[in-house]
C-alpha cells in the first residue's frame, strides 16, 4: 500500500467566496421586494448618518425608506433617522468588526419587512479600506468623503473611489476654508471611477441634497419592481 | 484589522477544499493579494497563526504573491505604477486611467497531504 502522497491542487477563488455567496442571496432577496439597497461607506466623521438623516428628509414623501446602521457600539444614529422619517431602522453592532459582512445584512433583513420599503440605505463602518472587499447584497456602493478630510482621499485609499458607484462630497461649505483642491480631487476619482457621478453636498446647508435625492429616486425607479415614486400613505 | 476576518473566511475555504479532496494535512496555502486590496502581509500571517492550530493548515506555510496597482497612459500608451501622490503619468504628466490590475484576492493553489 502506498503512502502519504503530496499534491498541488490548483483552485484559483477569492478568499471572499463565501460573504460573495451571502451577498448574492440578500440582493436576490432585496432586488425581489423592489428594495433599492444603498451601501453607504466613508471614514468616521465624513457625515454618514446626516446624509442618511438628510436624504430620509428630503425623500419622506416620495419614498419608504429603511435604514441598517452599522456600528462598532450604541443605538443612537438608528433614532436619529428614525426621527428623521425613516419607516424602520434595524443596529448592527459588528463587536469590534470593522466593516459589515453580508451575513450581518442578512440577519438584520429578517427584521424589517421589506414589503414596506422602497430604498434601504446601509450606513457601513467608518473605514475606507476594510468595507471594499465585503459585498453586502446592495444594488450601489456609495463612498462619501468630507471635504475638510482633504483632497488626497482618492489617492490614499483608492480601492473605495475605484469601487463606488456614486461619490458624495460632503461639506461643501467648509470647501474654501480647508485648502480643498477640487480639480486634484476630481481627476483623481477619475482616474480610478470615470463613470460614477459626484454630488457635492453640505448635510449641514442642505445644499445639494435635492439633486442627489432625486438621482436616488431615479435609481430606484429604473429597479422597476413594486409601485415606487408614488405618493407614500 | 480587516485581515481577521479575511483569513477566518479563507480557512473555512480551505477546510472546506482539504474535505473534498480527502486531505489529511494542508502544507501551503497560496495566495494572490494585490496591492489595491491594502492587506497588510504581517497582519494576514499573525492572524493565520492564531487561527490554524487544531486544523489541518496547523503549521502551513501562507505564501503570498503580490501584484501591483497600474495606470494607463493613453498619450504614451504604457502602463505606470502610480507614485502615491497621483495618477499622473511619470514621462507625460497627463492624468492615467487605473487598470484592473492589483485587485486580485485569490487561493491560487494548495499544497495538501492526501
Amino acid at each position: 500500500m502506498s503512502g502519504p502522497t503530496v499534491k498541488i491542487v490548483n483552485i484559483v477563488e477569492s478568499l471572499l467566496i463565501n460573504n460573495d455567496l451571502a451577498a448574492d442571496r440578500n440582493q436576490r432577496r432585496l432586488a425581489e421586494a423592489g428594495v433599492l439597497t444603498i451601501n453607504v461607506m466613508a471614514a468616521p466623521g465624513a457625515g454618514k448618518t446626516s446624509l442618511i438623516v438628510r436624504t430620509v428628509e428630503a425623500l419622506r414623501d416620495q419614498a419608504r425608506v429603511g435604514v441598517i446602521e452599522g456600528d462598532i457600539a450604541g443605538s443612537v444614529d438608528t433614532e436619529r433617522v428614525l426621527a428623521a422619517g425613516a419607516r424602520d431602522a434595524v443596529q448592527i453592532n459588528t463587536g469590534g468588526n470593522c466593516h459589515l459582512e453580508a451575513n450581518m445584512v442578512d440577519r438584520a433583513l429578517t427584521e424589517l419587512d421589506l414589503s414596506q420599503l422602497d430604498l434601504l440605505l446601509l450606513e457601513n463602518v467608518g473605514n475606507l479600506v476594510c468595507p471594499t472587499h465585503w459585498a453586502l447584497g446592495e444594488h450601489l456602493k456609495l463612498c462619501l468623503v468630507g471635504a475638510a478630510e482633504g483632497d488626497d482621499k482618492p489617492v490614499k485609499y483608492p480601492e473605495m473611489f475605484a469601487v463606488s458607484d456614486v461619490i458624495v462630497l460632503n461639506k461643501i461649505d467648509l470647501i474654501d476654508h480647508v485648502d480643498f483642491n477640487r480639480e486634484f480631487f476630481l481627476e483623481s476619482v477619475r482616474a480610478l471611477n470615470p463613470g460614477a457621478p459626484v454630488f457635492e453636498v453640505s448635510c449641514r446647508t442642505g445644499a445639494g441634497i435635492a439633486k442627489w435625492a432625486a438621482w436616488l429616486l431615479a435609481q430606484r425607479a429604473a429597479l422597476g419592481g413594486a409601485a415606487a415614486t408614488t405618493e407614500v400613505a | 484589522m480587516h485581515e481577521l476576518s479575511v483569513m477566518a473566511y479563507m480557512l473555512e475555504r480551505v477546510e472546506s477544499h482539504a474535505d473534498r479532496l480527502g486531505a489529511t494535512k494542508v502544507i501551503a496555502i497560496n495566495l494572490v493579494v494585490g496591492e489595491r486590496s491594502s492587506f497588510v502581509d504581517d497582519s494576514l500571517l499573525f492572524y493565520f497563526e492564531m487561527l490554524t492550530p487544531g486544523t489541518r493548515a496547523e503549521g502551513a506555510l501562507l505564501n503570498l504573491r503580490r501584484t501591483l496597482m497600474r495606470c494607463h497612459c493613453p498619450p504614451c500608451d504604457t502602463d505606470f505604477h502610480p507614485s502615491g501622490a497621483d495618477f499622473r503619468c511619470p514621462r507625460c504628466d497627463t492624468v492615467g486611467q487605473v487598470t484592473d490590475e492589483g485587485t486580485e484576492l485569490l487561493i491560487e493553489s494548495l499544497e495538501v497531504v492526501t
